[in-house]
């Protein structure tokens, strides 16, 4: 056990800073501009680090890509862009695609020119992702697709999308589901944004009225989609595992200054035994979630997968977001509610979801959405219970017969 | 950078953790709880022997030469078999504190002995008003010619019953300084206190012109509160890997019971109200790993951030400790309640250690008062 970084990580760790430093564009303005940003950090090796070589990437170790990520929250970095293609993707067509679909889709993902998506919850299947409805029908050299999908992120932008759909009615329903590239630029594909409760789109509803897939764009086999699905390994795992903590790590000494400056009955609320228990108490969670980043990465860096370990890991996180957020709000009272007009000293200079610049409000409404996507913090419970503790299985309805 | 253990540290903790698992049942613990001195000498001769006893302790004072991460390990494994005796008193309380501050005679004097077992000692770090500053001292200590004379009640000191040296804090003419104090000497009665856990024992310490040589003094007069700093920093990592031991064993005898245990015609570990109750607890015993070895690991290595790290270790430990071990009692139901079965035994040992050392209200405070602090600078 020695948690020092190695000579090499530091050395490392400085070159990123510096290139940074030299290289960091202050504003975004628009979606040219982040693809642009985006395509620095390829070129200069610090996106898709741990893509295969041979597929662009740069073999990196999780280390380096954790560092570099770290380094990035630390600077206020603006985040690249094509999140979804770079880290789902981009590592699902290395694993299970044909080598024309490799020569055709990869590099332009590491490169920004062909934006992702991922079409997989649909309004009836969210947790129960299994039970997606959405059908694709053999008509010989092409699939017809009909069907909804929801909270399909970075949908408005995407050229293409790796799509969920039923191509089998009657078999269990995790063994009729197949996996496909669909164009997202096409008559029968209609992509509205989908508004969140915090104001903003970063989600849509997609609508699929006999959308055209070439068959040569499925990816496996015919039934294949839910077991791909399960085990695509992302090549970016532990990736934003310092830098999440270092992104609460800053806004946690915001909250400190904040606290300093606001007053309770006379008296600075930094001064309050009460605030001071609850910010020392926020504080150790935050380092239990730096210690438990760093047993992460010694996974990675040994070459294990943390498999049903990364539910502990993300819901620990996030329900330790939404308690950060909650007392975020508390000290700063109705500053922290607003939207604009907030005095310079109780804004919120980085931003959890998407390393722009925001407001408390929005990283606090953010915070709900953490234990709901990816798997709610409920079914994360089912999973550690099942998969780690070994606990019996619920029995559940859905497990016999056809999904019909 | 790497979290994980070496090959000798995971042979240290299975080592451990057999002869546990064969010594230290809870049929020894139960009957270790009836016995007059409370623990039992034949174990405490197999600890020596194993080197336990001399664990953290240099080489040439009849010690293993290992470090706080390895101590942790055994601490964690006494927690999980509940295991009765002065080990944590005597190893981490006594002897770090005279590894810490002794001079070369003192360790000489103690530390071969405490590593083999003929010597047991102990620290008493805690009066009346239980504040864990140690500037918040009160007993006292006069010169009278040669010697010191020290007056004062101390509360709560582990297995001072059976000490034969007792680190103990009082106020000199120069400021706070440390003795070493032999119980068994006039003017000091010991009179036990007897808490809820069935597997340590404490006692009042009261001094009353107690005489000690000039050569007990521990440091310089007066410089007693970094030592005293450090060796809390150490007892409460020391604690939080005990009760990280308790947490664990209270979480495995519950996942081993809803496996078993039928209610409605099924195996109660089914129910999400019961498996995601288990897969918390789960989460918090995690945590509470990662918080115990990155302050054991931080503390050895002189890191930074080691007394932050020692902080957040205990506030977070005591009570998801508290949490984990309550909620195995109420996973296994009524069960669960009854003197019979044992999961009572884990749940006392972690309670007893939540406030000793500084509870997680103490720590906090700490945290935040070493924010303001470095933010002023």
């Amino acid at each position: 056990m020695d948690l020092n970084y190695t000579t090499e990580d530091v050395a490392f760790r400085k070159r990123v800073r510096t290139w940074l430093e030299q290289n960091m564009p202050r504003h975004i303005r628009n979606l040219d501009e982040r693809k642009a940003w985006h395509r620095r950090l390829y070129e200069a090796g610090y996106l898709g680090m741990g893509w295969p070589k041979e597929y662009g990437g740069q073999g990196a170790r999780p280390m380096e890509q954790a560092i570099v990520a770290d380094e990035m929250a630390r600077a206020g970095a603006p985040a690249p862009t094509n999140s979804l293609g770079v880290g789902i993707v981009g590592p699902t067509i290395v694993v299970h695609g044909t080598d024309a679909q490799k020569r055709r889709y990869l590099r332009k993902i590491l490169t920004a020119e062909e934006m992702w998506c991922q079409l997989y919850s649909e309004p009836n299947a969210g947790s129960d992702l299994a039970a997606l409805r959405t059908a694709a029908e053999d008509k010989g050299d092409h699939f017809f697709v009909n069907g909804q999908k929801i909270w399909t992120s970075g949908g408005a932008v995407a050229d293409w999308g790796l799509l969920l759909a039923r191509t089998d009615p009657a078999v269990p329903k995790h063994k009729g589901i197949t996996c496909f590239l669909m164009n997202m630029h096409q008559p029968g594909v209609d992509v509205r944004p989908l508004k969140q409760i915090t104001g903003s789109s970063e989600f849509c509803e997609v609508f699929m009225t006999n959308a055209r897939v070439e068959k040569e764009n499925m990816i496996g086999r015919l039934g294949e989609g839910w077991a791909i699905a399960q085990t695509t390994l992302g090549y970016e795992r532990g990736g934003r595992a310092l830098a999440r903590i270092t992104t609460y790590a800053s806004q946690y000494k915001m909250l400190m200054e904040a606290a300093r400056r606001l007053k309770r009955n006379g008296r600075p609320i930094l001064d309050d035994a009460v605030t001071r228990q609850k910010l020392g108490r926020i504080w150790a969670d935050l380092e239990v979630e730096r210690y438990g980043a760093l047993r992460t990465l010694t996974m990675l860096e040994r070459g294990e997968h943390p498999g049903a370990g990364g539910s502990l890991t993300k819901l620990s996180y996030s329900e330790f977001e939404k308690r950060f957020m909650e007392l975020a709000e508390e000290i700063l009272g109705p500053y922290g509610q607003l939207t604009d007009g907030v005095p310079p000293e109780f804004r919120l200079e980085v931003d959890t979801a998407v390393g722009d610049h925001g407001t408390w409000a929005y990283a606090f409404l953010w915070s709900r959405a953490g234990t709901i996507y990816a798997g709610s913090s409920e079914i994360q419970k089912n999973v550690i219970g099942e998969r780690i503790l070994g606990l019996p299985k619920e029995s559940r309805a859905d497990r016999v017969g056809g999904l019909r | 950078m790497n979290f994980s253990f070496t090959e000798d540290q995971i042979l240290l903790r299975n080592s451990v953790r057999a002869a546990l698992d064969e010594q230290c049942t809870s049929a020894h613990v139960r009957a270790m709880a009836e016995d007059a001195r409370g623990y039992s000498e034949a174990l405490w001769g197999e600890m020596a022997k194993l080197g336990w006893l001399g664990l953290p302790f240099a080489e040439e004072q009849g010690g293993a030469g290992l470090g706080l991460v390895e101590l942790a390990l055994v601490l964690e494994e006494m927690g999980r078999a509940a295991y009765p005796g002065p080990y944590f008193a005597s190893v981490v309380l006594g002897g770090l504190g005279i590894q810490l501050g002794g001079s070369r005679a003192q360790k000489e004097r103690w530390l071969p002995a405490i590593a083999s077992g003929q010597a047991r000692a102990s620290a008493a770090l805690l009066e009346d008003a239980l504040d864990w500053d140690p500037a918040s001292t009160t007993a006292t200590a006069v010169r009278a010619g040669d010697s010191w004379r020290l007056s004062g009640v101390k509360r709560f000191v582990p297995w001072a019953h059976v000490a034969d040296v007792v680190l103990v804090p009082a106020r000199a003419p120069e400021g706070l300084s440390l003795f070493l104090v032999d119980p068994r000497v006039a003017g000091v009665t010991i009179t036990p206190m007897v808490g809820i856990d069935l597997s340590n024992r404490w006692s009042e310490l009261r001094l009353a012109d107690a005489a000690v040589s000039a050569d007990a003094l521990v440091g310089s007069p007066g410089g007693a509160t970094g030592l005293l700093e450090s060796l809390l920093r150490r007892a409460a990592v020391g604690a939080s890997a005990d009760m990280l031991g308790a947490a664990r064993r209270c979480l495995d005898l519950s996942v081993g019971y809803v496996k078993v245990r039928e209610q409605f015609g099924q195996l109660i570990g089914s129910f999400q109200a019961i498996r995601h109750r288990c897969a918390e607890m789960l989460l918090e015993v995690e945590n509470s790993h990662s918080a115990v070895y990155y302050a054991a690991w931080a503390l050895a290595a002189g890191a930074e951030d080691g007394a932050m790290a020692a902080s957040v270790c205990k506030s977070y430990v005591s009570e998801s400790a508290r949490k984990v071990c309550g909620d195995g009692i109420q996973v296994h139901g009524g069960i669960g309640f009854t003197w019979e079965y044992d999961l009572h035994l884990y749940f006392k040992r972690a309670k007893a250690l939540e406030p000793l050392y500084g509870d997680a209200a103490h720590h906090r405070e700490q945290i935040v008062r070493g924010q303001v602090l470095h933010s002023d600078k």
